[in-house]
C-alpha cells in the first residue's frame, strides 16, 4: 500500500499588518509634514557679520539704503522700486566691486521691504552689505 | 473533453500593487515634507530670489505679525526667550538661530533679536525667506 504523505500547505507571512502599519505611517507624515518651499538669508554668519546695530564710521564706497515705515526704499533721496535698486546696485558693483552696501532701515518698516532690499543687493551681486539700526527698541 | 481551469492567481499579487503604491507615498511625503516644529500662530516669511537652501538642525523663532514670539513651536516671551537661548547655547555652543518672522511684521519685532542672540554668542542667525510668490 502505498502511502503519500499530504503536501504541506507553503507557509505564508500576513501582509495586512504590515499594511496596516504602513498606513498609518502615511497617514502620520501626510498630517504632519508641511510643504512650505523655505530658504534662508544669512543675518549673522561665524566669520562676518551683515546685521550690526551700531553704525560704524562710513568707509568710502558705500552706498546707504534708506528704508522708510511705509517699506520704500529710498536711494540718494529717489524712492525706487526693487528693480530700480538691483539695477542701481549692478552698475554700482560694476563700477566698485567692493562697495559697501548699508540699509538703513525704519523699525516700523515691514519685514519684507528688508528682505526686498537685501535679495536686490544679492541679485546684484554686493559682496558687502550691513544692515544697521539707529536705536535698540523693542 | 473536459477542459479544466487554470487556477486562479492568489490574493496576495493584488496586494502587493497595493503595497508598491502605499510605498511610494510614504517615501514622497517622508522626503517632501518638513517636520519642523511649527509656530502656533501664522507666519508667511518673506519673499525673496537669492536665498539659499535651508541646512538642518537649530532652532526656530517664528515671529507673528504682531510680534508674539514661538521658540521652536512654543510660545514665548521676550524676557524668557535669552534665558532658553542661553540654555540651548550651552548644549550647543554652534547653534544655529532661524528667525521666521511673517512678512508684515515691523522691523522693532524682528532687528532687535538679531542683536540679542548676538550679545548672547549665537554666531549663525538667519533670516527665513520663501522663494514662492503669491497672491
Amino acid at each position: 500500500m502505498n502511502l503519500k504523505r499530504q503536501a504541506q500547505p507553503r507557509a505564508l507571512i500576513s501582509l495586512v499588518p504590515m499594511i496596516d502599519v504602513m498606513l498609518i505611517l502615511l497617514v502620520f507624515f501626510m498630517v504632519t509634514s508641511t510643504y512650505l518651499n523655505l530658504d534662508m538669508i544669512p543675518a549673522l554668519r561665524p566669520d562676518t557679520d551683515s546685521v550690526s546695530t551700531t553704525v560704524s564710521a562710513q568707509p568710502e564706497g558705500s552706498i546707504i539704503i534708506r528704508i522708510g515705515a511705509d517699506g520704500h526704499a529710498v536711494l540718494r533721496g529717489q524712492q525706487l522700486d526693487a528693480d530700480a535698486v538691483t539695477d542701481h546696485l549692478t552698475t554700482e558693483i560694476a563700477h566698485e566691486p567692493l562697495t559697501q552696501v548699508l540699509i538703513l532701515p525704519s523699525g516700523a518698516a515691514p519685514m519684507q521691504a528688508l528682505i526686498s532690499v537685501m535679495d536686490s543687493a544679492a541679485l546684484a551681486g554686493v559682496q558687502r552689505l550691513r544692515v544697521l539700526r539707529l536705536e535698540a527698541s523693542q | 473533453m473536459k477542459l479544466s481551469r487554470p487556477p486562479r492567481a492568489a490574493q496576495s499579487e493584488t496586494i502587493i500593487a497595493l503595497i508598491d503604491v502605499v510605498f511610494f507615498l510614504l517615501v514622497f511625503f517622508m522626503l517632501i515634507g518638513r517636520m519642523d516644529a511649527t509656530a502656533p500662530f501664522e507666519v508667511r516669511p518673506p519673499m525673496a530670489q537669492s536665498g539659499r537652501d535651508m541646512p538642518a538642525g537649530g532652532v526656530t523663532l517664528a515671529v507673528a505679525a504682531n510680534g508674539s514670539l514661538a521658540l521652536d513651536g512654543d510660545e514665548i516671551s521676550t524676557q524668557d526667550l535669552a534665558t532658553a537661548l542661553t540654555s540651548q547655547l550651552t548644549q550647543q555652543p554652534d547653534l544655529r538661530l532661524r528667525i521666521n518672522a511673517h512678512r508684515a511684521t515691523e522691523l522693532r519685532h524682528v532687528l532687535p533679536y538679531v542683536t540679542q542672540a548676538e550679545q548672547l554668542g549665537v554666531r549663525d542667525v538667519v533670516l527665513v525667506v520663501t522663494p514662492e510668490r503669491d497672491e
